[in-house]
């Protein structure tokens, strides 16, 4: 149901809000819905609703200083940087939490996902002298939060 | 020139400047690596902006969700295409094209 909302609030956006263009939606609605459940079943995750706009917070501001970052260290006529790949073992449980955070990872400060496998994350690092560790720490302990899941550790 | 005009076209100037340089990443950088930490972060920045800026201007209250489903639409896609062309690259330094 919730699915069949988001849906519908896509087209309305897509159609910008043409009040004619609402019971086509709805048939559309329905139809996407049934094709996104088989293609991705519910992951057994669900997010806790409350914790979603820190979390956006958390991320736009974070992903705009990543941008500032790359962007000076670009400016800087000295090139600083010093690249390498770097292998983290990652406490969340499998499935969407991961998978999250291998992508949020790619767009902060720093952090490329290259490869996942079972829960070894290979990161490649704009500068190996960053506080990778502790980004990539924080970073799960907002993923964890925003899904309401124990990582296990103390993190 | 009100206040808010002026605001965005500082946003807008700031976006495609933060554009440009993300372009300047391709020449600068050394790698495919590094190459995809310019384009994904520094063209997000510029299109955060950008989307910022227009956000003001939208005619009606999906006119501005479309451009904030746009902004979402960008960022995943260009976070998943870095991460595979990141992994394609891996496995070709690694010499086997079909391990994963």
């Amino acid at each position: 149901m919730l699915r069949f909302l988001a849906v519908l609030l896509v087209w309305w956006i897509l159609t910008d809000g043409e009040a004619s263009a609402l019971a086509f939606g709805v048939g559309v609605a329905v139809l996407v819905m049934l094709v996104s459940a088989v293609l991705f079943p519910r992951s057994g995750y669900r997010l806790v609703w409350y914790r979603v706009p820190g979390f956006l917070w958390f991320f736009v501001v974070q992903s705009a200083v990543a941008g500032l970052d790359v962007a000076r260290r670009l400016l800087a006529p000295s090139l600083p940087i010093a690249p390498g790949l770097r292998a983290l073992t990652v406490h969340l449980p499998e499935g969407a939490p991961r998978w999250l955070l291998a992508n949020v990872l790619s767009l902060l400060p720093g952090t490329l996902s290259v490869r996942l496998q079972d829960n070894q994350l290979l990161m490649h690092c704009l500068d190996t002298g960053m506080p990778l560790e502790a980004q990539v720490r924080q970073a799960e302990r907002r993923v964890a939060a925003l899904f309401g899941v124990d990582t296990g550790v103390a993190l | 020139m009100t206040l808010l005009e002026l605001a965005q076209a500082v946003l807008l100037l700031a976006g495609c400047f933060f554009y440009a340089i993300g372009t300047l990443g391709l020449f600068r950088f050394p790698d495919t690596l590094t190459r995809i930490h310019a384009l994904t972060k520094v063209d997000n920045l510029g299109l955060g902006l950008i989307v910022l800026g227009l956000l003001p201007f939208a005619a009606h209250l999906a006119a501005a969700a479309k451009l904030l489903l746009i902004w979402l639409l960008a960022l995943a896609a260009s976070a998943t295409a870095a991460h595979l062309v990141a992994l394609a690259v891996r496995q070709q330094q690694e010499g086997n094209p079909h391990d994963d």
